[in-house]
């Protein structure tokens, strides 16, 4: 059970958006969160949303497959939606009991709702166009410039390629272990909530220590192979900024600008 | 900071694997649509096993990834979840864990009422705290309709978790799978 989930959704594709620097995808994603946290009207709005479909058109993943990511939000929208409409003081339109929904709450509840739908919907073409390696390397990039601060730029990178490494043999790991601990009568299924947290310690506990074992055995391997860190070290993919970064990178502080201007503008 | 051992990398490597894979283990609530995940256990058993330092590396390090790829609880992840609504509870654990991890170092055997302890103030007063500012922030809600939706269905079944992490904390510190602070054969 455990084994049928994939890490990551990258659907490899030729798309203008899957052939853009991993680093212009990152940042160009942070832009366009700050942008979206700055319109506060419909206008500014509309204008995001024509960007943001533009954008998922450009990537050319079926908009179905899109849109499923959008799902898991669902009931936090709901619930943005309903307590905005009526916990807003303003002018009151309609009353269900003691609930009283102003003007206000609707628009501020549907701009709010709306935002968190972009959000999720936008966002998550960052990992269905980019392969784990270029994202690791677009991060590890981004931050090198920050290593005079004292971050540790090239390890955090070598420690997110280990985690990402490990991640399908501990899934592993876990659906084999509770399978094992089933099998000697363990009940990961039935009981009340204090039956049930107990009986994570027996998958726990043989988990973890195996998940340790696995990291000493991991750094004996590295170190007889005179894995030495980031100083020196070539790499084998180098990241090159072409045109399209750079007109994608101004698309995005323009959308930034814009949406200033929208705010700070009547 | 203090340069990181090989053997501290492949340590906060493998758990951040780990704390991926906790999220797919969940245990379902009857009361509530959110089901327990086991990633709270991670985080408490991040302090208490690896320490501050490296407990707090740990879950930075898994944060990084979840910046970029799907593996928060649920399978959800990209820079958007950072800005969403549930941000804060992510954001907080790198806190959370070096909170547990101090505390439950100023002893070389801690009891099982100080990890529970420990984990009682991280895992949950630093969880929740930054996880439902933000969550009103975001959602544009009053302070306490979001602590009735973002904090109170949950603290019943964060206690016994915590209560849970302390028990295999104690059971894992008998292994001796970390020295704690760790690096010394490297």
């Amino acid at each position: 059970m455990l084994r049928d989930i994939t890490l990551g959704q990258y659907i490899p594709g030729t798309s203008l958006l899957h052939r853009l620097d991993p680093r212009t995808k990152i940042l160009g994603s942070i832009l366009y969160i700050l942008a979206l946290f700055i319109v506060d009207d419909l206008p500014g709005y509309l204008v995001i949303t024509v960007f943001s479909l533009v954008l998922v058109a450009l990537s050319g993943l079926p908009w179905r497959y899109v849109l499923r990511g959008v799902r898991p939000i669902f009931y936090i929208v709901l619930f943005t939606l309903v307590l905005n409409f009526f916990l807003t003081p303003g002018r009151v339109v309609w009353e269900l009991g003691p609930l009283k929904a102003t003007e206000e709450g609707i628009r501020l509840g549907i701009f709010m709702g709306w935002r968190l739908l972009l959000l999720v919907l936008t966002t998550s073409l960052l990992t269905l166009t980019s392969s784990p390696i270029a994202l690791t390397d677009g991060i590890e990039y981004l931050l090198t410039p920050f290593r005079g601060l004292g971050v540790p730029a090239h390890e955090l990178a070598m420690m997110m390629t280990i985690a990402l490494r490990f991640i399908p043999t501990l899934l592993e790991e876990t659906d084999k272990i509770m399978k094992a601990q089933m099998a000697r009568g363990a009940d990961f299924e039935t009981g009340n909530i204090v039956q049930r947290a107990r009986g994570m310690i027996p998958l726990l506990v043989p988990l973890f220590v195996g998940a340790f074992r696995r990291a000493d055995d991991l750094a004996t391997a590295m170190e007889a192979r005179c894995y030495r860190g980031g100083v020196g070290r070539t790499r084998l993919r180098e990241l090159k900024f072409a045109a399209r970064d750079y007109v994608a990178l101004a698309v995005s502080v323009l959308l930034v600008a814009f949406s200033l201007a929208d705010r700070l503008l009547p | 900071m203090q340069k990181l051992s090989l053997r501290e990398m492949a340590y906060i490597g493998v758990f951040a694997a780990l704390m991926t894979a906790l999220g797919y283990v969940e245990i379902p609530l009857p009361f509530s649509p959110v089901p327990i995940t086991g990633q709270t256990f991670g985080v408490m058993l991040a302090g208490a096993l690896l320490g501050s330092r490296l407990g707090f590396l740990a879950l930075a390090v898994f944060d990084l990834i979840g910046l970029v790829f799907p593996v928060f609880a649920g399978g959800s992840g990209g820079p958007g979840v950072f800005a969403g609504p549930t941000g804060g509870y992510i954001l907080s654990w790198p806190l959370a864990a070096w909170l547990i991890g101090y505390l439950t170092e100023q002893v070389p055997r801690p009891s099982f009422l100080r990890i529970f302890g420990a984990n009682v103030l991280g895992g949950i007063l630093v969880v929740y705290t930054l996880g439902v500012t933000q969550l009103a922030l975001v959602a544009h809600i009053d302070l306490l309709p979001a602590i009735a939706k973002g904090a109170l269905p949950f603290i019943p079944g964060d206690l016994i978790k915590c209560a849970v992490a302390a028990v295999a904390a104690q059971r894992l510190a008998a292994h001796r799978l970390v020295p704690r602070q760790a690096g010394a054969q490297s």
